[in-house]
């Protein structure tokens, strides 16, 4: 893997990246003394262009440079350390000779306009084996700071004087401007900076940036560049006849080079300087009033008070504390004050007349209205008519804001329901059934819009009269309203074209209601109102209104939790409608047996209606076996049908096996394969388990799956999906096609702000629109954690891959052959031997040949380990792996670090006691730590206090209880605080699973059968050995 | 003999004039048009203008516009100022203001107290826009209404006065006037900090004296504040936390354009049109492309 860092030195980003792979190179061969200080395992420059070109395209590669920079870095004597992303083997540096030292490093280099592109376009899924490094994360931040700041337009032109040779230079430049939040924001950022960004020397510096500083010269650099960049192609000067390339006046110079390549401007030393000046002193006008005096000017605007009967606004001049702002001090006081210093409340204001008269002075360029005031001696107020105060509101208001001016208006102006808006009334479509059956969000229902002021609703005429009063702002109902002109104008096109009200779909009219977008009206959406049954519907999606709950039917062979009949009742409520549902309930919480109650709920209610079809479940290979085994342990009456392997039907064959069987099971990459035979037939349910599985939109996967015909479709998934919008979208596309939109749309609406920009408003927005069609329980909800036991054990039933099946056949009939003429101690190695080899083959087929081959797509258990893995990362939690082999426990670290991204510590009995100790700490304490410990049983399977995790992994058995129970206990113990889910991994079909029924038969066997291991299976009758060896059909995945 | 002749070209027969090019000189911002941006210094031209001086306010202008005028000093009361014509030792410029008297100014000063504007624009750094009216109310005038009020000279062999080199470095000063509108009470015999002082006093309250005029030195924001980072070992790569919760909102601007609406008109245009007129076209463009941008 890679880790990717930049470093701005004042003029061009540069980015450079630390290697594993040559960290571990340049561990082995350290003797090399560093000469040439050059850091070891930083990257080439041309290894670099690769990984760049990954994520930013081969466009943005072109237009870079090269540089060199010399950075100081923290280092052992033996070079330096890697930074905390890079994931490597980093137990063995002893830190405590640790300081810092001055590298060498290769980089390639970006100017400002390149590296704001770069910055930006960075993905937010990060592909394999590249992480970003602190100092690049901060930059894409400062970046994306920039970039608001530029659509807001928070930028001046300005002229830069440098010294070059003894002589001023002046140039035209663009620089931020940072005011109120802002400058705040801009602080932050200078906070959290890590010092690795200031690492080096500026050129042409003799001592390191301050982070003020570099964050304020990056922003006003991008700035810069991106404003040039985009006035190249227009001109701002105008056209003009007999224009003389010779001394053009600075004026017009100076719009050139704001607008140009070459920001300098030539002429006489004198008339730089005087237009310099000029040019500052206009520029002054900006910079907001003196922040740093203990009080400020503020303006407070009160509407025309009811007892009065004036219609006339009061602005109010006021002296506020900038140390608190509830503290005001009205101008009456100010003026009768004869010192230079006015005590107020215990507060001392020195020369508050001199301040209130300047700022005065100041706020009448923003709302000229002020100056009449001023026209008497002491002001204190101004009385304004409601076109003016409107004026104040919408654009006096925030300028003075800006300028540092304090300024209160009327808290309802800064509120929603002060606007004119619409609502939208959804009811029943004329002649419907009353049930709607299956509606679907694709079913007409009729609207009607109706415009709406607050809570009121107004007719037509209501609101033809408010109009014709010909005012910004009104009173509805004793509550100011503001009457924008143009959404008077739409509003009045809209009725006029059409009268507001027809038929549209319902998921449409969720998607407005719900979003609350600005309406085809082109007013915002105020509130969604239901009739009849879709009021109810309303009520149930989207205001939480309680679900009726379904019974448990008693075709269900076991119990439900509480919140687990509520998650099946909630399937169950928007199947009724014909919805798409999502179950995203946390791993572990039992999605699994909440689909199978579903399923027998619906069986119950089809009283020998043998007209719907078969349910079709797709999940990972890796738990094709696991919902077999749930099904038949929960759900004995359903007729489960697997559709897998080379024997696995197809056309018609398939077709009528289907239709005999209640569920069938089949996998992701067959339903690509096998998509025609799958294509034809009619079902029930589709259900896609693990469905980030179809997360790619332009799969031809996802596509197949989408194009299924199916009358109810369900998604589980136990990641979490808001959080990861490319999936959700495509997870809801194929639940409720076209509710969120094209995929384009998306991006544009809610991806790239939710993602790219973390906006709340758009989190927000998205979360009410999917609400309905998500269910999501964590276990750490505090009604969940009630109904959960402190412990949970589950079995998670792998397959073999054919790769697997095969050499475990091979093993296997290579031992029967032995079998049959050997004894003694023979018989018994050789039945141990094979035991070992076959949980080896179990495991992974490169344990077993042990050829240090790749390990992706070869193993069942793997694929699930690193399933279950990322849903453990995503939630937040730590996990421990135990295994019995410590070569498994090698390959499994190494794979999990380079796949999921995470460091990944791993105890064997060849670790010393102090590293040990050093990994336990770590584990336990760190709060980014490794996420992930893999133990071997024998090294880490007592004594140890492991309680940071609270998932435990047996990812190969030993077969005795008490064993894996201790191990278990490294984490339930005492000190753990939430609940411990235990997975126990076995391969389906295969001598794993059959040993561990005999276990849960014989439970109540005396432990010394059992509890020493595994030798009683030496004990057993060759054909007992056979039926337990062989490998039966349903082993194998595909 | 030319040499003599050609500062006598208000005679209309001679040849024009060739004054010997300055290197350096003091030249009006703009090549063509209208001298003078704020209404203050248009009021000072047009006080020029009245003065019927024919032909040798266009060849002043176009020394102004060439950079003849090689020096301006502006005294308390006076303005004296070099400027190259033919000859080659430059013309020595003066003009002499009549300055108010103690008791004028009182007066003025009075007027100004009246109304609060005076004091807020004056503090604000702005020329009030009446401040003629306070003036004219005790029977005064800032500006120079007549030429009796201004006493110039010119060591031109020229007889007429004003000459085309004052009327050089009167243009001028219109564009200084641009820039520190405040020259013209300099000129009277008062500076801008004289008057504040006075009306503060005539606010009655016994103020000391202090700057309230906007700094001009550098923003220092947080600069001193945030320290070098302190070389940490165990920090060393880390980003402080609350850059992962940093959330930016690209959007239209609450105002459009508000920073040209803050800032007002510039002291400079470009023909007939303010620099501010002319960038307003620039923060659309760049808005939009920044927009579009985003959605990439």
């Amino acid at each position: 893997m890679i880790v990717l860092h930049t470093i701005w030195d004042n003029t061009k980003l540069h980015i450079w990246a630390e290697s594993s792979e040559l960290a571990a190179t340049a561990a082995s061969s350290r003797r090399t003394k560093q000469h040439t200080r050059q850091h070891p395992f930083a990257l080439a420059r041309e290894a670099l262009l690769e990984p760049v070109g990954q994520l930013s395209g081969s466009l943005l590669v072109k237009s870079t440079g090269s540089g060199t920079l010399s950075i100081r870095i923290p280092s052992t004597s033996k070079g330096p350390l890697p930074s905390p992303e890079l994931i490597i083997e980093k137990e063995n540096e002893d830190l405590s000779t640790a300081g810092f030292e001055q590298w060498n490093i290769l980089t390639l280099t970006l100017d400002a306009h390149t590296a704001l592109d770069f910055l930006l376009s960075l993905p937010n899924d990060l592909p394999h084996g590249i992480a970003f490094g602190s100092s690049l994360r901060f930059w894409s931040e400062v970046a994306k700071f920039s970039f608001e700041l530029i659509t807001r337009q928070c930028f001046v032109p300005t002229m830069q004087e440098t010294r070059q040779n003894g002589a001023i230079v002046y140039r035209a430049a663009w620089e931020v401007v940072l005011a109120g939040d802002d400058e705040e924001r801009m602080h932050l950022l200078s906070t959290v900076m890590p010092s690795v960004c200031l690492a080096f020397l500026p050129p042409g510096e003799k001592k390191t940036s301050v982070p003020h500083e570099s964050v304020l010269n990056f922003l006003n650099a991008v700035t810069d560049a991106f404003v040039r960049e985009s006035l190249s192609s227009i001109t701002l000067i105008p056209a003009r006849r007999n224009r003389t390339t010779r001394n053009v006046p600075l004026p017009e110079q100076w719009l050139q080079a704001l607008s140009s390549d070459d920001p300098k401007l030539t002429a006489s030393a004198e008339d730089l300087k005087s237009f310099s000046t000029g040019m500052r002193s206009w520029l002054t006008q900006i910079r907001p009033v003196d922040q740093d005096a203990p009080f400020r000017t503020c303006f407070r605007l009160d509407a025309p008070s009811e007892d009065e009967h004036s219609s006339d606004w009061h602005i109010n001049f006021l002296l506020q504390a900038n140390d608190d702002r509830s503290l005001l001090v009205p101008s009456e006081r100010v003026w009768k004050e004869r010192s230079s210093t006015l005590t107020f409340l215990k507060r001392k204001f020195e020369n508050p007349q001199e301040r209130l008269l300047a700022d005065l002075g100041k706020a009448t360029r923003l709302f000229p209205a002020i100056e009449e005031s001023l026209k008497t001696a002491r002001p204190m107020e101004l009385s304004l008519n409601t076109e003016q105060a409107y004026a104040f509101l919408r654009e006096s208001a925030p300028l003075l804001e800006q300028s540092g001016f304090g300024v209160l208006v009327p808290p309802w102006w800064s509120k929603r329901t002060a606007r004119l808006g619409v609502k939208l009334k959804v009811k029943p479509k004329a002649g419907a059934q009353e049930s709607s059956g299956l509606l679907g969000l694709k079913g007409i229902v009729a609207y009607d819009w109706t415009i709406a002021v607050g809570d009121t609703t107004l007719t037509i005429s209501e609101f033809e009269k408010l109009v014709n009063l010909k005012v910004p702002l009104i009173q509805v109902r004793g509550q100011w309203v503001e009457l924008r002109p143009e959404e008077i104008e739409a509003a009045i096109a809209f009725f006029k074209k059409k009268q507001g009200n027809g038929n549209m779909a319902l998921g449409e009219a969720l998607r407005i209601g719900l979003g609350q977008e600005a309406s085809e009206v082109g007013l915002p959406v105020m509130d969604i109102e239901g009739e009849g049954w879709i009021k109810d519907l309303l009520a149930k999606l989207t205001e939480g209104v309680k679900l009726s709950t379904i019974e448990t039917p008693p075709t269900f062979h076991g119990k439900l939790r509480p919140y687990q009949v509520k998650g099946v009742s909630w399937l169950a409520f928007l199947k009724q409608f014909g919805f798409g549902a999502c179950l995203a309930d946390d791993m572990g919480l039992g999605k699994t047996i909440e689909l199978i109650t579903l399923l027998l709920h619906d069986r119950a209610g089809q009283n020998g209606n043998s007209e719907r079809g078969p349910a079709l479940l797709i999940c990972p290979m890796s738990i094709v076996g696991n919902w077999h085994k749930e099904l038949t342990r929960f759900a004995p009456s359903l007729r489960v049908m697997i559709h897998h392997g080379h024997e696995r039907l197809a056309g018609e064959a398939f077709a009528e096996e289907a239709k005999r069987h209640d569920v069938v099971i089949t996998t992701y990459s067959l339903a690509l394969r096998d998509k025609e035979h799958l294509a034809p037939i009619d079902w029930e349910y589709v259900v896609v388990d693990e469905a980030q599985n179809i997360k790619n939109e332009a799969a031809k996967q996802t596509q197949a799956i989408k194009k299924l015909n199916a009358r109810y479709k369900i998604a589980l998934t136990g990641t979490p999906v808001e959080n990861r919008l490319s999936e959700l979208w495509s997870i809801m596309e194929f639940l409720n096609p076209g509710y969120l939109g094209s995929a384009t749309e998306f991006r544009k609406k809610f991806a790239i702000p939710i993602e790219r920009y973390r906006e709340k408003d758009r989190a927000e927005t998205l979360k009410r629109l999917i609400q309905p069609f998500v269910l999501r329980r964590l276990k750490t909800d505090k009604a969940i954690i009630a109904d959960l036991p402190e412990k949970m054990e589950m079995k998670v039933f792998c397959n073999l891959t054919q790769e697997q099946a095969s050499l475990y056949e091979a093993v296997v009939k290579e031992m029967l052959e032995q079998i049959e003429e050997s004894e003694g101690i023979q018989r018994r190695g050789l039945v141990l031997s094979t035991l070992l080899k076959l949980k080896q083959i179990c495991n992974h087929p490169a344990q077993f040949v042990a050829d240090g081959s790749s390990l992706p797509d070869r193993s069942g258990k793997l694929a699930r380990l690193q399933e279950m893995l990322e849903e453990v990362l995503a939630a937040g939690d730590k996990a421990l792996i135990f295994t019995q082999f410590a070569e498994m426990g090698t390959l499994l670290r190494h794979y999990l670090q380079e796949t999921l991204g995470c460091e990944v510590l791993f105890l064997h009995g060849g670790i010393p006691k102090k590293q040990r100790d050093m990994m336990i700490q770590r584990f336990q304490q760190e709060r980014r730590g490794p996420p992930i410990f893999i133990l071997s049983l024998k090294a880490g399977g007592v004594g140890l206090n492991l309680t940071a995790a609270n998932h435990v992994f047996h990812f190969d058995r030993w077969w005795n209880p008490a064993v894996e129970n201790q191990a278990t206990d490294r984490a339930f113990r005492i000190g753990q605080k939430r609940n411990v889910q235990v997975h126990k991994f076995l391969c389906v079909g295969t001598l794993e699973e059959r040993i561990d029924m005999m276990i849960e038969k014989k439970k109540g066997l005396a432990e010394s059968i059992v509890g020493s291991g595994e030798n009683w299976l030496t004990e057993m009758s060759t054909d007992e050995l056979k039926e337990l060896f062989a490998l039966s059909r349903e082993a194998v995945g595909e | 003999m030319g040499r003599w002749r050609d500062d006598y070209d208000d005679w209309g027969y001679y040849e024009p004039s060739h004054p010997i090019r300055v290197q350096g000189g003091i030249k009006t911002k703009k090549e063509h048009g209208q001298i003078g941006e704020t209404w203050w210094s248009k009021r000072w031209i047009a006080v020029l203008e009245s003065f019927n001086m024919g032909t040798r306010l266009t060849r002043g202008r176009s020394y102004a516009r060439q950079g003849q005028v090689i020096s301006i000093d502006v005294e308390p009361g006076m303005v004296q100022a070099k400027v190259q014509g033919s000859q080659p030792k430059p013309y020595k410029v003066e003009i002499r203001f009549k300055t108010l008297s103690d008791q004028d100014w009182e007066n003025v000063t009075e007027a100004m107290a009246s109304q609060a504007i005076f004091a807020a624009k004056l503090l604000a750094g702005e020329m009030p826009k009446n401040i003629e009216e306070a003036f004219g109310a005790v029977k005064l005038s800032l500006f120079p209404t007549a030429l009796k009020e201004l006493e110039t000279s010119c060591s031109c062999p020229d007889w007429a006065n004003p000459c085309k080199h004052i009327a050089a470095v009167y243009y001028l000063l219109a564009e200084r006037f641009d820039e520190d509108p405040f020259l013209i009470f300099k000129l009277r015999g008062r500076t801008k900090e004289q008057i504040i002082e006075v009306l503060r006093e005539k606010r009655a309250a016994t103020l000391p004296a202090e700057s309230a005029s906007p700094s001009t030195s550098e923003s220092s924001t947080g600069a001193e504040n945030s320290a070098l980072l302190e070389e940490r070992l165990d920090t060393f790569w880390q980003a402080g936390e609350a850059l992962d919760t940093f959330a930016v909102k690209p959007g239209v601007p609450e105002i459009d354009k508000a920073i040209l609406k803050r800032l007002g008109n510039a002291p400079f245009a470009i023909g007939n049109q303010n620099i501010a007129t002319l960038l307003s076209k620039a923060y659309s463009v760049i808005e939009a492309a920044a927009l579009q941008k985003g959605e990439k």
